[in-house]
């Protein structure tokens, strides 16, 4: 067994080699695996994904392998599509003490977080060998209105192309944590009614003025751009629901800790659901809230928060959520496609099929078993992790 | 003997009644004890599709018989009496609990130790909590027994003990053994800095610690041939005196009387190799001094968290010494401290591919992190750790290093019924126990279908 494993392992080796040698060029690629876990479209034992110029080409059970085509032949492993970290702070040189807000000013919305990325990080190393391969690079909550998150892929080797989305929203929070006794607001109310001032300025924006403050929060306002709302306890979900009822914001929750007790009135919103990382230390009753909101019909993806968490690992969050009720299926698309949908990349990311970007990792076993670890991670087509020997 | 005591007053009360009625109702009484009684002691057997005993090769379609709390045979084919309540558990698997090696169950947040002390006459046992209200999630989870030992930040922090999560409020009930080892702690800071200065004088510090123990276990021993040497001359002289008590002699002088000391006794138990030394030590000049202090003293010599361990697997290999190691992954800890710095997930992997003995902790932030100790193990398989030998490092690994093999730790005839039924194998992250057995008694029982 082990020699078998050790034998792939040298076949995996050489062709990667060979691939590099090639310099990843305009190159066909296939890739043979044990089981390939489209998301969209079930599990396909031995299959076969074909990848040319760095877009999924064909994937299937038989799928020919064009001639002159590298291949990478892992009869043993398990292939899924990329994982995307839909909040996180990682590449911000931040350690766990570190700021990501702005504490003197409660309205950031110029800020665009994307100005203070490292892509040379080490955690975002760390990020890309857990197989994350695209994340939501955010600003933290202790903002009213935060700053622009960006849509980032983490292979930041060839300039422009990495990054997906500069502007992906505005931020704000209504978590307790937003409020400070050294500036405005301190209360509870006071922090609702900034939100609205701040909407109103931008509903009242017109385009003869010069003022982009006040454009992207207009932008919100005509729900062209996504509302990243930070609400955790259930009060706090239900002032975030006011003010999307309120001015019809195109919105996505953020943490959403409790949730669940409220998951019909999200539901019925169609509110999308970024929830927080899953511990190992939580308790029962807390482990079990994911699932119970997906089962209420929310949309739900997973955020790392890292590194303010040490759970670098995001898919350890869908495994906990997967043992403690939510239903399989969705905690792996929680992962890739419902991340790619409510952050607006579906069309390139979050499911192995043809025509999206070949973003895939290589596991040694199924997705949802922690028993499995990540052995390649491929972005673009291209090799940007490899497991260390043992 | 429980039951006397509850029948004599009803009896008084029937005696006073003095009508058949009465009779009647003392003798269904009587029955009915009597039933209860016959239901405790009442076999079990336990129909598996797979048991997997940790000390042997795993049993498909076996049975487990258990009688007063123990397991009465286990195999293929195992007689099944007529009377015996039968658990049908085929199709899933089934072993012996799991122990945390490292858990924080019980423990009053921040009551662990003082810094910098001291202190091996402390028990933990007198500062933990019996209310705490994870243990039935720990215990849900196929936890059975948690090893709780003094925290980090005590230089000597006292000895250790193994507690049965038994659903008992009662410390005394849920003891399986005290006294497992003398926990101490070299090189893990307070207040998260860390010089080499303060290293080397937590080293030091307990290795004067252990001298001093040294020359008062040779005092103790020197008095005590003394004390014989002049018991021996008195007995002579009073002979002497008795035979002819005119005849001149010296009396003997007694020698001056040895004031024992608790904490030095805890500390001879440890150099006498009666209990074993638990040192935390996370990086490596921290693992050398342990092994080094363990060389020189003779004691054996448990290293506990291990954290860089990887780096010096030859040196723990070679002198055999038994490590019980974690957190496997950082993920179970809210905010690495600096031991933490070179913390690798393959740690486990590399120390049990060299040989090492190691037993799997949770390290958990709080006490109900220990449910997750089959994570736990399923992470160290993840990063390369034997899947057997991971298995292993969370039930009967323990139970070797802690001295309680004898009862607990994997499914033999003679141990405690301590079984955990589980929907798929234990390493598979989605599993679900089914139903979590201490000695015989259910203690959990999964009862929603989700």
């Amino acid at each position: 067994m082990k020699k078998r494993r050790f034998l792939a392992f040298l076949v995996v080796l050489s062709s990667c080699f060979s691939l590099a040698s090639s310099g990843g060029e305009q190159q066909v690629l296939a890739i043979r695996a044990g089981k390939i876990w489209t998301v969209t479209d079930g599990v396909i034992a031995g299959g076969v994904i074909v990848v040319n110029n760095g877009k999924i080409q064909t994937v299937s059970q038989n799928a020919e392998i064009p001639e002159g085509a590298k291949i990478l032949d892992m009869p043993q492993m398990n292939v899924m599509p990329g994982m995307i970290d839909a909040h996180c702070h990682i590449g911000l040189s931040l350690d766990i003490f570190g700021e990501m807000d702005e504490t003197v000013a409660a309205v950031a919305a110029d800020m665009q977080i994307l100005d203070a990325f490292n892509p040379q990080a080490e955690d975002v190393k760390k990020a890309l060998g857990s197989g994350v391969t695209t994340i939501m690079l955010a600003p933290g909550y202790k903002n009213p209105v935060g700053g622009q998150p960006a849509v980032v892929k983490l292979d930041t080797s060839k300039a422009d192309e990495w990054v997906l989305k500069r502007t992906a929203g505005v931020e704000f929070s209504l978590m307790n944590q937003a409020l400070m006794f050294d500036r405005e607001p301190t209360s509870r109310a006071g922090l609702v009614e900034l939100l609205r001032e701040e909407l109103n300025q931008g509903k009242a924006y017109k385009a003869e003025e010069f003022n982009p403050r006040r454009e992207l929060l207009k932008r919100v306002v005509d729900a062209n751009l996504p509302a990243y709302i930070w609400a955790h306890t259930v009060d706090e979900i239900a002032s975030a629901m006011a003010i999307v009822d309120e001015y019809k914001l195109n919105a996505v929750l953020v943490a959403a800790g409790q949730g669940d007790e409220i998951a019909d009135m999200i539901a019925k919103r169609n509110l999308p659901v970024i929830y927080s990382p899953l511990l190992l230390s939580s308790k029962d009753k807390d482990l079990k809230r994911a699932g119970r909101i997906a089962n209420s019909g929310v949309k739900l993806a997973f955020a790392s928060l890292a590194p303010k968490t040490d759970l670098c690992d995001l898919r350890t969050s869908a495994i906990l959520a997967a043992k403690y009720g939510l239903d399989k299926e969705t905690a792996l698309k929680s992962l890739t496609i419902n991340a790619a949908e409510i952050l607006g990349v579906a069309d390139r990311l979050g499911s192995i099929s043809e025509g999206k970007d070949a973003d895939l990792v290589i596991l040694n076993g199924e997705p949802l078993q922690l028993t499995s670890s990540v052995e390649m991670v491929l972005i673009n087509g291209n090799i940007v992790y490899q497991r260390q020997g043992e | 003997m429980d039951s006397n005591r509850r029948v004599s007053p009803i009896f008084l009360q029937v005696k006073g009644m003095k009508d058949i009625k009465g009779i009647f109702v003392l003798a269904s009484l009587f029955l009915l004890f009597i039933s209860a009684g016959a239901f405790s002691a009442q076999e079990i057997a336990i129909k598996a599709g797979t048991i997997l005993p940790i000390s042997d090769a795993p049993v498909e379609n076996g049975i487990i018989l258990i009688k007063d709390g123990k397991i009465a045979a286990l195999g293929p084919n195992v007689a099944i009496g007529a009377d015996a309540r039968v658990i049908d558990a085929g199709g899933k698997f089934v072993m012996p609990g799991m122990i945390d090696a490292q858990s924080r169950l019980f423990v009053i947040e921040g009551e662990l130790n003082d810094s910098s002390s001291i202190a091996p006459e402390l028990n933990i046992l007198d500062g933990l909590d019996p209310f705490v209200k994870e243990a039935p999630e720990v215990a849900a989870q196929g936890v059975t027994a948690v090893y709780i030992s003094p925290g980090s930040h005590s230089l000597i922090g006292g000895s250790s003990a193994v507690l049965k999560l038994n659903g008992s409020m009662d410390i005394g009930e849920m003891l399986l053994k005290g006294d497992i080892a003398v926990k101490a702690a070299i090189g893990v800071s307070a207040n998260n800095e860390s010089s080499s200065l303060g290293r080397l004088s937590d080293y030091s510090s307990i290795r004067e610690s252990l001298l001093e123990t040294k020359i008062y276990v040779h005092n103790r021993e020197k008095q005590a041939r003394e004390m014989a040497e002049y018991n021996k001359k008195r007995a002579e002289y009073d002979k002497k005196k008795k035979a002819n008590p005119a005849e001149k002699a010296d009396k003997p002088k007694r020698p001056a009387r040895f004031r024992p000391n608790p904490t030095r006794e805890v500390l001879a138990k440890v150099l006498s190799k009666e209990i074993p030394f638990q040192i935390e030590a996370h990086r490596v000049t921290d693992i050398l001094n342990a092994l080094r202090l363990a060389d020189e003293f003779g004691f054996t010599l448990i290293l506990d968290k291990c954290t860089e361990g990887y780096l010096v697997a030859g040196e723990i290999a070679r002198r055999k010494v038994t490590v019980i190691l974690g957190p496997v992954s950082t993920s179970f800890i809210d905010m690495p401290s600096l031991e933490y710095r070179n913390h690798d997930i393959r740690n486990a992997a590399i120390l049990s591919d060299k040989g090492v003995k190691l037993a799997l902790g949770v390290s958990g932030r709080d006490g109900a992190s220990s449910k997750f100790v089959a994570l736990a193990a399923a992470m160290a398989v993840a990063s390369g750790m034997d899947r057997d030998l991971a298995l292993r490092a969370v039930t009967l690994t323990p139970a070797e290093i802690l001295g309680v093999a004898d009862r607990i730790g994997s499914l033999q005839a003679g141990k405690e019924a301590d079984i955990v039924i589980i929907s798929g194998h234990p390493l598979d992250t989605l599993s679900r126990v089914e139903m979590v057995l201490i000695e015989g008694k259910t203690v959990f029982e999964r009862k929603d279908q989700q």
